[in-house]
């Protein structure tokens, strides 16, 4: 179909040839949350590891809500058991409703969400309706003990951790919400850094004192929660082999890689091989990286791995793999070649020239300039504050990277993002409901940030999934829109939850045919689709 | 009368020296048993008894360096050499004495007596005879390839010779495209890339043509991964000197990391017909020829860098390309054994560090 050139249309065109950035900054309204990572002399590992942000509806107004993680206060001497003065107000997790004008209104007290307890550094968040009550719930990931908070509809959430049985412990980084045994419950996946505390700290770099590197500290295990579907959850850890495996887990990511019809996990981890657990089907998964494909680097290098995203970038398909790793190394893209096999095309898609000297954290590949091919966001930060004086080639603050995406080819572009950040999470989503996917960011010692894409004059889809024998989100059904599959789901990035709406850019396209593979394996085919639009899709209750 | 008194004279001297032949022999039998301090005492003994004997000093000298006491050392081996001025051992005893108490200048002439190379260089470090002192330690490493003292000495030599050298270049010729040369791989070294490129700049500036500074240019650019640059100096350098193979190595390898492999391979099949066998050139080679679809070629590669390497973690890289190459091509078992090939090599030798 031939797209009409409109004075609008022709406009956004002019503005893209000028090659305009993609986002503004857009000021944040009403909030006023400052993530406190409470840096000390010590180089507590945790202090540069923070925080999460969530965007989603948590009242079903429509509009984007905005949860952020708060790290807490740490003591320059710290001990255990840590104290982190978490009911101090300038320590609470801080959620903010969005309002139809769109400014934002802190409702934490309201929501219940205040106090994270005083022992809990906090990491990371996920978002998932666990008990298919049409409301998204929360899990937040700290180092010290993770909370899962019940959305009662109403405006407040309910602390049930106890009652569920997930608060873990150790340090929890990430974590995403998925139905891996297709029972239409969300299970829960987190992952684990370290075995660290801060009596077993240690400082490295000799004379300039800085974080140490994950390998001076020992590996740990992930977690596994099996949503019984009353409410409580069963750690199925060692049973489904996922503690077979020990790592330095930061990133975690869901797609059903082999279309076998069970979602598998991909594991970001830090100085080490990735992890690709394969979901046998029967409630065990089996570790496959390193004979997929997707373990290391091309030269057999392991990577400093951190945030992950799991969707199909050169839309054959199949869902590929990004991982954003430290400088020195090159962020790792895995290309699902099918079979089950992955290859290492870092270089190919241009990730080599665009990475190389930059630290990633929180990832996406979304379609910011609705072309139809998902393009590459990374929120970018060295690890180490003091890195400068180590090395003057590289910078702690970093601007973010945003990559268009041509054919499968990365090619860098203007972000409109022009100080840099010590920029740690990335959540995606539309939170102006104009058809763009925006991005914020959550940054050390500062606020976050949002930015806000400036738009075009392309068409796009924004997809709600109604389960109903699926789990009601619809986490991990794979959805195809003229050519292109996404995979819904919440998590990936980097200690973040995105809009759970599935969105497609469509170019000139003004119709759009969909194909939605439920988790329960229903198939569902929408043929044209008006572009432009929010649209909720029910998945049909009878086969 | 007169020869009554030499006689008695001669006759108390025949039992001196019986007496302090005595001591030598017991001195001696101490030194088997390991009893130093007693060793020291008899052959002091000795030499009291009879000054004249060149050996009680010698041994006296020598007891006291096995007691590593050096500066005891060296006054009876001074006066055994004073009584009998050609004893080799003597000289070598004293030369590594006075080198011992930092007496450098002093030693040199005895350990040149008796050609103790190593010795020597290390004098010769000392007294700023750098020159002499990097032959001294080479002639000794013929001898000795492995030995680590020397190992170290002849690259700690070579060093204050090189730093000697640029010093004098620096203070004669600051001006000079080499002083601004040598500035710039002292910043390359110190990681202040800033300043490297800064002064590689200048040097450019002033002398274009000079052969390898587009090359240490390019790897300043690519040690801080700004890879257009990089490729743009590597150029350069393979213009000026197009039969340098290290020179399209580095072009070839700052191409692939911008995914130019088709270019890449180009430029790295160059440099292995310029320098055939470089394990480092073949293993980039064979990434290039697997990015643009030349599997055979890329095994070629591969193949060789192991038949070249062996155990190295470049062979481990080469057998996990292998093994990523047979997977794509659906031979599984070729594939299995590469990877456990790779496997074996990093439980062995450790993983591949990181980039």
């Amino acid at each position: 179909m031939v797209r009409k050139l409109t004075r609008r249309n022709f406009l956004s065109y002019a503005a893209f040839a000028a090659a305009s950035p993609i986002f503004e900054i857009k000021p944040l309204r009403g909030i006023d949350f400052i993530l406190q990572n409470s840096p000390t002399p010590q180089k507590y590992l945790i202090e540069t590891m923070p925080g999460g942000a969530a965007l989603f509806d948590y009242n079903n107004d429509g509009l984007l809500d905005i949860f952020l993680v708060n790290g807490g206060k740490i003591a320059n001497s710290l001990h255990v058991p840590e104290n982190f003065e978490r009911a101090t107000p300038r320590y609470w997790n801080r959620l903010y409703r969005q309002n139809r004008d769109g400014s934002f209104t802190d409702v934490t007290q309201a929501a219940g969400l205040s106090h994270a307890g005083n022992a809990n550094y906090g990491m990371g968040v996920a978002v998932g309706d666990y008990d298919n009550d049409g409301y998204p719930d929360l899990y937040v990931t700290s180092y010290g003990k993770n909370i899962l908070y019940h959305n009662n509809g109403d405006g407040t959430f309910t602390d049930v951790t106890a009652k569920a049985g997930v608060a873990g412990g150790g340090w929890s980084v990430s974590a995403g919400f998925f139905d891996y045994d297709n029972d239409g419950h969300l299970d829960l996946f987190v992952t684990r850094y370290m075995e660290w505390d801060a009596d077993h700290n240690k400082i490295c770099g000799g004379d300039w004192h800085t974080y140490c590197p994950p390998s001076a500290f020992p590996a740990t295990t992930c977690l596994l929660y099996r949503n019984r579907g009353d409410g409580t959850f069963e750690d199925v850890s060692e049973r489904s082999g996922i503690t077979a495996k020990k790592g330095r887990a930061l990133g975690v990511a869901f797609a059903d890689y082999d279309g076998d019809g069970f979602t598998d996990i991909f594991v970001s981890n830090d100085g080490m091989q990735q992890y690709l657990f394969h979901n046998n089907g029967d409630g065990t998964f089996k570790e496959c990286a390193l004979e997929s494909g997707a373990a290391l680097t091309s030269d057999g290098k392991g990577l400093s791995g951190m945030g992950s995203v799991f969707q199909d970038y050169d839309n054959d398909g199949r869902p590929d793999v990004v991982v954003t790793v430290l400088p020195r190394e090159i962020y790792g893209l895995y290309h699902n070649d099918g079979a089950g096999i992955f290859s290492y095309q870092s270089l190919e898609t241009g990730l080599g020239a665009l990475t190389s000297g930059s630290s990633g954290w929180g990832v996406g590949l979304e379609d910011f300039d609705n072309d139809g091919w998902k393009d590459l966001f990374v929120a970018q930060s060295h690890v180490l504050d003091n890195v400068q004086q180590i090395d003057a080639s590289l910078r702690y603050k970093e601007l973010p990277l945003l990559a268009l995406n041509h054919n499968g080819r990365f090619e860098r572009a203007d972000s409109g993002v022009t100080t840099p950040l010590a920029a740690r999470g990335a959540a995606f989503g539309d939170i102006n409901n104009d058809g763009w996917i925006d991005v914020l960011i959550t940054t050390l010692g500062g606020p976050p940030v949002l930015l806000l894409n400036r738009g075009g004059g392309n068409h796009w889809l924004s997809i709600t999934l109604r389960g109903t024998r699926s789990n009601r989100d619809g986490y991990g059904a794979r959805v195809r829109v003229n050519g292109q599959t996404r995979i819904a789901t919440s998590a990936g990035s980097y200690v973040c939850a995105n809009d759970k709406r599935l969105h497609f850019g469509l170019g000139s396209a003004e119709k759009a045919a969909v194909e939605i593979l439920w988790p329960s394996g229903a198939k569902q085919v929408l043929k044209d689709v008006r572009a432009d639009q929010f649209l909720e899709v029910r998945e049909p209750e009878t086969s | 009368m007169i020869q009554l008194l030499l006689f008695a004279w001669l006759a108390a001297q025949a039992a001196t020296s019986d007496a302090a032949a005595d001591h030598m022999r017991t001195g001696l039998e101490a030194r088997k048993q390991h009893q130093v301090d007693a060793e020291i005492a008899e052959f002091r003994r000795a030499t009291e008894l009879d000054p004249g004997l060149a050996d009680a000093f010698v041994n006296l000298g020598a007891a006291y360096m096995e007691k590593h006491d050096y500066g005891s050392a060296i006054a009876p081996l001074k006066r055994a050499l004073k009584l009998s001025p050609d004893l080799p051992v003597a000289h070598q005893f004293l030369g590594y004495a006075l080198l011992a108490q930092g007496y450098a200048a002093e030693a040199i002439p005895h350990l040149e007596r008796v050609g103790a190379q190593d010795a020597l260089g290390i004098a010769q470090i000392e007294t700023g005879q750098l020159t002499e002192a990097v032959a001294n330690f080479n002639a000794s490493l013929a001898k000795r390839p492995d030995d680590p003292d020397l190992l170290y000495y002849l690259g700690h030599a070579s060093g204050l010779l090189s730093k000697s050298a640029i010093d004098t270049l620096l203070a004669a010729h600051p001006d000079s495209a080499r002083a601004h040369q040598a500035l710039a791989e002292n910043y390359f070294v110190l990681r202040q890339m800033p300043q490297a490129e800064k002064e590689y700049r200048e040097a450019l500036r002033l002398r274009p043509e000079l052969p390898g500074l587009h090359m240490e240019l390019g790897q300043v650019y690519a040690n801080s991964a700004q890879w257009p640059k990089a490729e743009a100096e590597f150029r350069a350098e393979t213009k000026l000197r197009p039969g340098n193979a290290e020179g399209a190595y580095r072009l070839g390898a700052a191409l692939l990391q911008q995914g130019k492999a088709a270019e890449a391979l180009e430029e790295l099949k160059r440099s292995n017909d310029l320098k055939p066998d470089m394990p480092e050139t073949l293993y980039s080679l064979g990434k290039a020829a697997s990015l643009t679809g030349g599997a055979p070629a890329a095994a070629k590669a591969w193949v060789r860098v192991i038949e070249l390497e062996k155990d190295t973690s470049l062979a481990a890289q080469a057998h996990f390309g292998l093994a990523g190459l047979y997977r794509k091509e659906g031979k599984t078992q070729q594939a299995q054994h590469e990877m456990q090939e790779f496997q074996r090599l990093q439980s062995t030798i450790g993983p591949p560090r990181s980039e």
